[in-house]
């Protein structure tokens, strides 16, 4: 798991040029194989961490909270959602899975690890 | 004071000769000597004996008053009660004593009819006076009547001591403390009767609470204890839990049925498209239970995840408000068989996804505990109500874990059917339904199995929990 934050320089273009919060997210969403959208304070966000660890996956996190434009973001995605909790979002591959309940009902079903896999997320 | 010998001093006097027939007559009765009421009863009781002792005393008390100016037998208003006496006794006047008005009627049957009037004249009052405290002119004739033992205690009685007592008192003396008597004792017979109203009411009511509390219990134990703790706590529940409560009893009712129709549909050999039908029928009554829970989540999460809408057995197992899946898979693969390879690969892994979502919720949850225990556990208490509403927050999301366990739940089912044929289904779903059910039958047996048993030995009445765990062969699980 790598945490990425407003001091990596190398990315700071493409990131300042992103005004819009919705744009940013999509953006770093396609950035890593799987990208979560996490508040470090969230329990659940937790727990979806632990489950992609748990399969042996890196996910990249992106604590919001700790983000300048967090908020922003926050507010974007629960629009997106159209939930209540912003968060956990994750992304597999660029493509928007969805908060815990999609990722725990697509691995019941047996979809998430051949996306995993897709992503390149996933070896075995 | 009872059956206090009628003073010598009466009987020793002139006695008239024509006293000699009337041996059934009690000699104070003849001598109109003073009965004191007491003879007859000793009890205070609480049948109005305060107002008739007032009333007799006051009676008393008048003809004092009257005797006192005349020797010869005044009739006050009051003594009309007596108007069986014959006319001669009213004419032999003895100090101290009083007669009643009279008309002559037969001596024999003088004490009778003096009874009957006297209970006439004494309608309202109870026709026993068991103050004994009190000397009474006249009591005599109402202490042979009224004796409830029905014995002719007929025998000559005198409060000799209150005799002496009154005549060495003044009349205004005695008034006052008599009076004074009466009116406690009226107040101590009215305490009396309100206690024993009061102690009554308060049987009986214990009496239905204990009729509506056994039937209670009999009919949660003919439900398998269905609603768990719920039900004998009906104080403490929260109307969203008592809600789920009843939805789910009738949810289980509903599963009884369509367990019996998958069970008729196996049996019967129907064609796979009208038993997906009836699958299909028993997964959505699954979907139904989850719906639910969803709205109980949010009402009281406590309650989900306590377990206190399950029985005590199924509480044992009990993950996240509920069952866990993985669990439920291990006990079903070796009851599905003969299953192809592919089937079994899918359920091997649904069997391992499900671990592994199970352990990252259960993560999840022990990160929201730490969380909890450092927001509200010691350390300096800055701002103790912002720590609280903090606290609060993070309780909130408890819900959230119960709803994704629920998730779980659900999606391992519908998961589960999709890899299954639809016979292998059918019966899958069936054994779901059947553990279950066994599940809650041992939590009936279990709550209702024999203590009584155990002190019925030479055991000591305090049993410890380990002689109950010892005696587990009293139960016959004849089903099992």
């Amino acid at each position: 798991m790598h945490y990425q934050g407003e001091s990596w320089g190398y990315y700071m273009p493409t990131r300042s040029m992103a005004s819009d919060p919705m744009e940013r997210v999509v953006k770093l969403a396609s950035e890593s194989a799987v990208v979560v959208f996490s508040l470090s304070s969230c329990c659940m966000c937790h727990a979806v961490k632990r489950l992609f660890c748990g399969m042996g996956v890196n996910p990249t996190v992106y604590e919001l909270d700790q983000d300048p434009r967090g908020k922003e973001m926050e507010s974007a995605l629960m629009r997106l959602l159209g939930n209540s909790q912003a968060v956990p979002v994750v992304f597999i591959g660029g493509k928007l899975i969805g908060s815990m309940d999609r990722v725990m009902a697509s691995h019941i079903n047996g979809t998430l690890v051949p996306l995993l896999k897709e992503a390149g997320a996933l070896w075995l | 004071m009872a059956n206090h010998r009628v003073g010598e001093t009466g009987l020793t006097e002139s006695r008239p000769p024509n006293h000699h027939h009337h041996h059934n007559i009690p000699y104070a009765v003849l001598h109109g000597m003073n009965v004191p009421t007491s003879f007859i009863h000793q009890e205070g009781s609480a049948f109005g004996f305060g107002e008739l002792e007032e009333a007799i005393v006051l009676q008393g008390v008048n003809i004092r008053n009257d005797e006192a100016k005349a020797p010869l037998f005044r009739p006050a208003a009051t003594l009309e009660m007596f108007p069986s006496w014959p006319i001669r006794f009213q004419q032999t006047p003895r100090v101290g004593s009083s007669k009643s008005g009279g008309e002559s009627t037969d001596s024999g049957s003088a004490v009778n009819t003096i009874c009957s009037k006297t209970e006439n004249q004494l309608e309202p009052e109870s026709p026993i006076s068991t103050k004994n405290t009190t000397p009474l002119d006249h009591q005599q004739e109402m202490a042979s009547d009224f004796s409830r033992t029905g014995t002719s205690q007929n025998q000559p009685v005198a409060k000799l001591p209150q005799e002496k007592r009154r005549g060495s008192t003044s009349e205004k003396q005695l008034d006052a403390k008599t009076l004074r008597r009466l009116a406690q004792n009226r107040e101590a017979a009215r305490k009396s009767r309100l206690r024993k109203k009061a102690y009554v009411q308060q049987l009986e009511s214990s009496r239905i609470k204990l009729t509506q509390l056994e039937q209670d219990l009999q009919r949660s134990r003919s439900q398998g204890f269905f609603l768990g703790g719920s039900a004998g706590a009906v104080g403490n529940i929260s109307s969203g839990a008592a809600i789920f409560d009843m939805e789910y009893s009738r949810w289980l009712e509903d599963d009884q049925r369509h367990m019996s129709e998958l069970r008729t549909g196996l049996n019967a050999h129907l064609s796979d498209s009208d038993l997906r039908i009836i699958v299909d029928t028993y997964i959505s009554h699954y979907d139904e239970i989850f719906r639910l829970k969803v709205v109980a989540a949010k009402a009281d999460v406590f309650h989900l995840i306590t377990g206190m809408w399950t029985t005590p057995a199924e509480r044992c197992f009990l993950w996240m408000g509920g069952f866990r899946p993985s669990e439920l898979i291990k006990m079903l693969i070796s009851q599905l068989d003969p299953l192809t390879e592919q089937q079994v690969m899918g359920i091997y892994s649904l069997q391992h996804s499900s671990q592994q979502a199970e352990e990252a919720l259960t993560q999840g949850l022990e990160q929201l505990q730490q969380s909890l225990t450092d927001t509200i556990a010691g350390g300096p208490v800055i701002d103790g109500m912002q720590q609280m509403a903090v606290a609060l927050g993070k309780l909130a999301n408890l819900e959230g874990f119960v709803r994704q366990a629920d998730n779980l739940r659900q999606q391992t089912l519908h998961q589960l059917s999709r890899i299954l044929t639809v016979r292998q289904a059918a019966r899958c779903f069936l054994m779901i339904g059947e553990y279950y059910g066994h599940l809650r039958a041992l939590s009936s047996l279990w709550v209702s199995r024999p203590r009584e048993s155990m002190m019925s030995d030479d055991h000591s009445c305090q049993t410890t929990t380990d002689l109950q765990m010892v005696q587990p062969s009293q139960i016959h699980f004849s089903d099992f």
